[in-house]
C-alpha cells in the first residue's frame, strides 16, 4: 500500500510538469481559440501539484521514517541529509508557484503580451522546480536502494 | 493594438509567493538553528514540517490578499517587467537560500 501512495505522489508530479509544459507552449501559440484550454490547463497543473502534496505528505509523516533510518545507516546519507531535506522546503515554492499558475492565467492572454510573459515565466519556474524534484526523489529512492542492498552485504 | 499590464491579483499573489518564497527560505534556517522555533513549529501540528506548510501557504494567501487590497481595493500598481523580476527573484533567493544552507551551512 506505501508503494502505492509513494507511485501515485510520482505519477501526480509527472502529470504537473506535462500539464505545464503544455501550458507553457499553448501560451505560445495563444490565440482565441485555445485560451480556453490554457486556463483549464493551469487549473489541472494546480490539482495535480496539491494532490501530489497532499499524497507525499502523507507518506512522509507516516512512511518516511522508515526509509530515513535506512538511507542514514546506509552509504548515501546525503539522500536524506540534502536531497529529501531540500525536496521537503522547495515543494513548497512549486506548490506556490502552481497554484499561482491559473491566477496569471486568467487574463486576457491573445490580447495582453504582459500577462502571457508573467505566465511564461511562472510555468518555466514550474518545469524546472518540478524536474528537480523528479531528480531529489530518483535520489531518495536510490539511497533507501543502496541502503538496503549494504545491508544485505 | 496589444493591451499591456497585469491584473490586480496576478500582481498581489505574485508579490506574495515573492515574499513567501524568501520567508521559506528564512524559516527552513530558524528552525535547523534555533531549537526553540523547532520546537514551537513541532508542537504547533504535531510536525514540524506540516507547521511549515501551514506558515509558508497561510502567509502567501495572507499577503496575496492584503495587497490585492491596497490602493483603496485597486491593488498594488506594478509593471510586468518588475512584476516578473520580483517573482524570478524571491524564489531564486528562497531556493538559494534553502540550497546553500543543506550544502555548506547544515
Amino acid at each position: 500500500m506505501n508503494e502505492l501512495v509513494l507511485m501515485a505522489h510520482v505519477m501526480f508530479g509527472v502529470a504537473c510538469l506535462v500539464t505545464t509544459l503544455w501550458v507553457f507552449v499553448d501560451v505560445l501559440n495563444v490565440s482565441e481559440s485555445n485560451q480556453g484550454r490554457i486556463r483549464k490547463m493551469s487549473c489541472a497543473t494546480a490539482i495535480f501539484m496539491w494532490l501530489a502534496f497532499l499524497i507525499a505528505g502523507y507518506w512522509y509523516v507516516f512512511s518516511y521514517p522508515v526509509d530515513k533510518a535506512i538511507i542514514l545507516k546506509g552509504p548515501w546519507p546525503f539522500a536524506h541529509s540534502f536531497f529529501m531535506e531540500t525536496k521537503e522546503h522547495l515543494v513548497i515554492l512549486l506548490l506556490m508557484l502552481a497554484t499561482y499558475l491559473p491566477i496569471a492565467a486568467a487574463g486576457n492572454l491573445p490580447a495582453n503580451q504582459d500577462a502571457r510573459r508573467v505566465v511564461l515565466w511562472v510555468a518555466g519556474m514550474v518545469v524546472l522546480l518540478a524536474l528537480m524534484m523528479e531528480g531529489d526523489g530518483a535520489m531518495i529512492a536510490m539511497g533507501v536502494k543502496v541502503g538496503l542492498l549494504a545491508g544485505h552485504n | 493594438m496589444e493591451n499591456t499590464g497585469v491584473s490586480k491579483y496576478t500582481i498581489s499573489f505574485g508579490l506574495a509567493l515573492a515574499l513567501a518564497s524568501v520567508a521559506n527560505g528564512l524559516l527552513v534556517v530558524a528552525k535547523e538553528k534555533i531549537p526553540a522555533v523547532l520546537a514551537g513549529m513541532q508542537q504547533l501540528t504535531g510536525n514540524h514540517w506540516i507547521s511549515h506548510g501551514v506558515i509558508i501557504l497561510g502567509l502567501f494567501a495572507l499577503f496575496g490578499w492584503l495587497f490585492g487590497q491596497a490602493n483603496g481595493g485597486q491593488g498594488i500598481k506594478m509593471t510586468a517587467n518588475r512584476l516578473i523580476g520580483a517573482l524570478v527573484a524571491g524564489v531564486a533567493t528562497g531556493g538559494l537560500i534553502i540550497l546553500g544552507f543543506y550544502l555548506i551551512g547544515d
